[in-house]
């Protein structure tokens, strides 16, 4: 295991000395932000003028959970037409999503765009990333299903209650599974 | 190169799905109201007279909310509805309560004149209650006319009722029964599911709280009727965007929760005699329940319904486009007009007929079917 690790650190590193692969890693790790926070309704539109509320006791409240992975927001910043709220748990859980999500693309596009990686096994980060896009927002029952229209069980509520680390957990495969086939020096050299 | 299209293939999908998902950037949406009517003369709704708490027994008893004098009609045991009792995928209190609600006035407000909002009139208290600010917290502790209450609203049901709390608070429990929002009360941690409006679990099971009537409503309705309403202000101590809604929209209605014929959870009965988010009016009494298609009583005016040995009156308010029930003797005739109920041949506001009230509870008609499946529908 710990040499896999080692290898996955290799080979992302190898994706990141590549301008391709960086291009990627930045665009997942900024792009990924976004659409978390837009998914759990923390970044929207609609906003009107320009207005900053911040909650009182914002260190008590930012830990306390809305639902499972998720917590109360300690600010709402209004610039027309955004409407961003701030929850600082929420962004960190985002970032460590978003790191994830650009290590996985750097990964993928440089093998992708590496003849001598012919035959690694592709990188399945970036779908990897849609489980903690569908949480929604805090409501009774996942947001999503309210756009589907589908029904909510229990085994299917629980599911979206471990949405989120599971999202990390497929990331981290993602990149495992990469590393146990990919060639670092292919992929450095490759481009 | 089999090996290389999977891979591109992997990547095209994902950055598909990445641009699909930038659409849950939602914008706010605009409304529309229903078919406008003409106005009658506004006038309060009386506060409904309650009994004296039953005498307390236990320290709980005391510390939770005051009884009823009268427990409404509930067609199943408390045992048969906790095993109903469902997560709603939120813990308790992720959907926070409103403690230390403010209000502005109605120059102040900013709401369009299409928004939903709820209307109480409590003695001197007149408030409206956004429905756009209450979706994300469904309970308001608040006082009307120095009683202590909870404004109550379960978006998956489509149901607003107004409680008496005593000292303690209603808090959201983060479970649903029936789709409906099961509250607890801070004092005991008893469940109470809104449009039982009964404790089904914790020391206070069986006790009912009394209530008081909420109208759903637009508020140009509300203000016209009460230009001296006070609406509940977005300072709510929590930060929300309150322009989203996360479970569909009313205004204007999108394909969402709100207007699809399916639930999110299972009903406790199924009844197709109407569609499932059909609105209803419905009234309960100790002897069972009646319920009429808020369409119905729009055409009618006035419907009448047996209850037991009652006959329950729902009379149309068009000026708010709400309903209301009343007991009425037998014998009696009341009829719409365009502007009046008249009762006997005389004229009466829709809101001040000459009886006893009932609680009229708007609902989703699969909701209702489900809490009380014995229940008449006239539709």
């Amino acid at each position: 295991m710990r040499d896999r690790l080692r290898r996955a650190a290799w080979t992302v590193r190898a994706a990141l000395r590549r301008p391709d692969g960086r291009a990627a890693f930045l665009i997942g790790a900024g792009g990924y932000p976004l659409l978390y926070l837009a998914s759990i309704g923390h970044l929207a539109l609609g906003g009107r003028g320009r207005s900053v509320l911040v909650v009182d006791d914002p260190v008590g409240r930012a830990v306390q959970q809305t639902r499972p992975f998720s917590f109360e927001p300690v600010a709402r910043v209004v610039v027309e037409p955004l409407v961003v709220l701030l929850s600082p748990l929420d962004v960190a859980v985002a970032l460590v999503l978003s790191t994830l999500v650009g290590a996985n693309l750097a990964v993928a596009v440089a093998v992708w765009r590496s003849p001598a990686a012919c035959g690694v096994e592709g990188s399945a980060g970036l779908l990897a990333g849609v489980p903690a896009l569908l949480t929604g927002a805090t409501c009774c029952g996942p947001a999503v299903l309210f756009a589907l229209g589908v029904g909510a069980t229990g085994t299917l509520l629980t599911a979206f209650g471990y949405a989120t680390p599971l999202t990390a957990l497929l990331l981290f495969g993602g990149l495992l599974l990469v590393a146990r086939s990919a060639d670092a020096n292919a992929i450095r050299t490759g481009g | 190169m089999d090996s290389q299209h999977t891979r591109r293939g992997a990547l095209a999908l994902g950055i598909g799905l990445a641009g699909a998902l930038a659409g849950c950037l939602g914008a706010s949406s605009g409304s529309s109201e229903p078919p406008g009517s003409s106005e009658p003369p506004g006038s309060s709704e009386p506060p409904e007279s309650s009994a004296s708490p039953t005498p307390s027994t236990t320290a709980d008893d005391a510390a939770g909310p005051p009884a009823a004098d009268r427990s409404p009609y509930m067609a199943y045991e408390a045992s048969r509805l906790r095993d109903a009792t469902v997560s709603g995928g939120v813990p308790k209190d992720g959907i926070p309560s409103i403690d230390e609600p403010s209000f502005l006035g109605t120059s102040a407000a900013a709401l369009d004149d299409r928004e939903i909002v709820f209307g109480v009139v409590r003695g001197d208290d007149v408030r409206a209650y956004p429905q756009r600010i209450l979706v994300h917290h469904e309970i308001v502790n608040d006082r009307l006319d120095g009683v202590p209450v909870s404004v109550t609203y379960c978006p998956l049901t489509g149901t607003v009722l107004g409680f008496e709390r005593g000292a303690t608070t209603f808090g959201v429990s983060g479970t649903l029964v029936n789709s409906n929002l099961v509250m607890y009360d801070r004092a005991t941690d008893s469940r109470w599911p809104q449009v039982l409006a009964t404790a089904i679990e914790g020391s206070l099971e069986g006790r009912s709280l009394r209530e008081f009537e909420v109208v759903w409503t637009t508020w140009g309705r509300w203000r016209r009727r009460h230009p001296d309403t006070e609406v509940l202000s977005e300072d709510t101590g929590y930060a929300r965007n309150y322009g989203v809604d996360p479970y569909g929209s009313y205004t204007p209605t999108v394909r969402g929760y709100y207007d699809r014929e399916s639930t999110m959870f299972d009903p406790l009965a199924t009844d197709d005699r109407l569609g499932t988010k059909a609105v209803v009016v419905g009234a309960r009494t100790a002897a069972g329940a009646a319920a009429v298609s808020m369409e119905r009583l729009r055409a009618r005016g006035v419907v009448d319904a047996g209850l037991g040995d009652d006959r329950i009156a729902f009379v149309h308010d068009a000026a708010l486009d709400a309903g209301h029930a009343y007991r009425v003797p037998p014998g009696v005739t009341v009829e719409s007009t365009t502007d009046a109920v008249r009762v006997d041949g005389e004229r009466h506001a829709p809101d001040a007929l000459p009886f006893e009230r009932r609680h009229a509870v708007e609902a989703m008609w699969f909701a209702w079917a489900g809490f009380y499946p014995e229940t008449t529908l006239d539709a």
